[in-house]
């Protein structure tokens, strides 16, 4: 199968200051590909390259065989959904409003819903189990539910491509894996292809199938996330040490600061 | 409401609101210092002209002041509601881009420079204060443009800046002035409704009826971009596009509206979060019933005005603050649940 998103010798920079710097990669339909890498590493940068939001300074970036230019908004909106980190709209729209706005692509003019697009919304709604507070405004839910009610309007509005910027940053535990558990779903059961910018290392390992791994100096690794992620390179990325361990096949990493305990032990500091 | 909106709920609810503007309309026709009844009036004109003075008042005076009034409220409400959204600002209201004060000192340069030529039979102070409010607005859009592209809050402060100067400026000039220019430029300021000739009142009808519905044709794109300009990108909204459509109208009805009848305040402000408190904020429902509703509110508000102290007559201004206010906690009163940003 051909490639759903084609990244080809990317540069990007603001004002003078170099972001991304050649950089290339693939993306085939149905993979769950995880953006990792240090804070201004340009792991934002690059979704909104990716959704068109940026224009690349050179290269070019192409989304299901046309260059993501090439795409009127309403075109791309109907191959590619967005989720960013969650937050409180202005006036007081409740979880059935937000959501069945994923169908203004779809909708002309003076559109009301028809018929099948309020069985997307419904379908959605029920997806990410967020049907029980339907008819509750954004503001009166909790963090991750209402990062569920923004994942749920992704999933309405119907796109092969589901680009997330890091969805589980202010989540507990239990909603991070509950976001992860559901993305895996859709990437397995619908065969969406899942982009998701991500600060945890770990989660990545255990739910994307390849890991783009930018670094602060332009530099960037692409490939399967056990093949990325090893102390030493997480050293190197992020310049701060870990525990590597293993549970099963299953590597993990635990950050070690200069006053962690563990790592007191390890170095025999007191 | 968990609900979405239907075309058929929002048909009946916007035809009940019509039918009570209609109400209001007809009803407030027929009250003022002057008494009428009904029974002449709809015994029609009668054969000479004079013959029946109950139906010529109906028509020749009280019925186009209660259109003016109509319009005006229905343009105040729905660019209220327009530059709500597209701001993201709850506080913003149709003036809030600089189109009071440009208009204001159109209007007051008008009064003192003391020109009394007429073109298509309206004032020389609504063509001053037309001008100065389009001049103003496109001189708030293009500093804010400076700034960058999407920049709201530039173009907000840019309005916010711009009207404290021209307010500066106005505040000059009717300090030099002699007194009696000074009173009919307050009476403006305060948001004044008087009697009109024909042919403005159906130019104006038409300008402003073609602005709302060229407003109604953004309302999807309107919800979506409550939500931020990146999140409209992402659902397919061509952002730029919508901002120029609802800037350009809305600063151009207002620009009407306030021409005709001065600054009226509160109208713009108040009548579309009365209407988001009761119905929500989707604005394929909010835009239509904001309108009527602005509509229905100023039509009353002029009636007061004009009878509460007959002979003689009030700024219609001060009836919509004195009524508004109030009227408006009661209803912040009760729906403040819905609310969001009042958490």
């Amino acid at each position: 199968m051909s490639d759903i998103i084609e990244v080809e010798n990317l540069s990007f920079g603001y004002y003078t200051e170099t972001i991304l710097k050649d950089l290339s990669f693939k993306v085939k339909p149905g993979t769950f590909l995880a953006i990792a890498g240090p804070n201004g590493a340009g792991k934002t940068t690059l979704l909104n390259l990716i959704c068109g939001l940026l224009r690349p300074e050179k290269g070019s970036i192409k989304i299901d065989g046309n260059t993501a230019e090439s795409y009127s908004v309403r075109e791309l909106a109907k191959k590619l959904a967005i989720v960013r980190q969650e937050f409180v709209p202005v006036f007081a729209f409740t979880v059935t409003e937000v959501v069945s706005m994923a169908r203004t692509p779809y909708l002309g003019t003076f559109g009301f819903e028809t018929l099948t697009d309020k069985k997307h919304v419904a379908d959605a709604l029920e997806m990410t189990d967020t049907a029980q507070f339907a008819s509750r405004t954004l503001a009166s839910l909790s963090g991750g539910e209402r990062q569920r009610a923004f994942i749920a309007r992704a999933i309405a509005q119907n796109t092969p491509i589901l680009l997330l910027d890091e969805p589980t940053s202010f989540l507990d535990l239990k909603h991070q894996v509950g976001i992860y558990d559901l993305l895996k779903r859709m990437q397995r059961e619908y065969g969406k292809t899942i982009v998701a910018v991500t600060h945890d290392i770990n989660l990545t390992i255990q739910y994307a199938d390849v890991t783009l791994l930018l670094g602060a100096d332009d530099s960037y690794q692409h490939g399967k996330a056990t093949d990325i992620f090893s102390s030493q390179q997480i050293e190197k990325t992020f310049g701060v040490k870990t525990f590597q361990g293993e549970v099963g096949k299953q590597r993990f990493f635990l950050p070690l600061g200069k006053f962690a305990k563990a790592n007191q032990k390890i170095n025999g500091n007191p | 409401m968990a609900e979405t909106l239907t075309p058929k709920s929002l048909a009946i609810k916007v035809c009940f609101c019509l039918a009570v503007l209609l109400v209001v309309m007809f009803s407030c026709s027929l009250v003022g210092t002057q008494k009428i009844s009904l029974e002449k009036v709809l015994a029609g004109p009668g054969e000479k002209a004079g013959q029946n003075i109950d139906y010529e008042i109906f028509v020749g005076v009280r019925l186009p002041r209660v259109l003016l009034a109509a319009l005006v409220g229905a343009a105040l409400a729905c660019c209220g509601v327009v530059l709500q959204a597209i701001l993201r600002n709850p506080l913003a209201d149709p003036y809030i881009l600089g189109i009071s004060s440009g208009a204001g000192l159109g209007a007051v340069t008008a009064v003192l420079s003391g020109i009394t030529w007429s073109f298509w039979g309206g004032s020389p102070i609504a063509a001053f204060a037309f001008v100065g409010a389009l001049i103003t607005v496109w001189l708030v859009w293009f500093i804010g443009r400076l700034a960058g592209k999407s920049q709201v809050t530039t173009l907000l402060l840019a309005g916010v800046v711009v009207n404290a100067f021209f307010s500066a400026v106005i505040m000059f000039l009717t300090s030099i002035a002699k007194t009696d220019q000074v009173f009919s430029t307050i009476f403006w300021l305060m948001g004044n409704i008087t009697e009109k000739d024909p042919l403005v009142l159906w130019v104006s009808a038409g300008c402003i009826l073609t602005g709302i519905f060229g407003l109604f044709s953004i309302c999807r794109n309107l919800n979506v971009l409550t939500l931020g300009e990146e999140e409209a990108k992402g659902l397919g909204v061509n952002t730029e596009k919508t901002k120029i459509v609802a800037f350009s109208f809305a600063a151009f009805i207002t620009a009407i509206a306030v021409s005709l009848s001065g600054l009226v305040g509160f109208v713009g402000l108040i009548v579309p979060h009365g209407v988001r408190l009761v119905f929500g904020p989707d604005h394929r429902q909010l835009l239509p019933i904001s309108t009527i509703i602005g509509s229905t509110f100023l039509v009353a508000a002029d009636t007061i005005a004009r009878i509460v102290v007959a002979p003689a007559q009030l700024p219609v201004g001060v009836i919509t603050a004195i009524a508004g206010g109030p009227f408006f906690l009661l209803l912040l009163a009760k729906y403040t649940r819905k609310v969001s940003w009042l958490k």
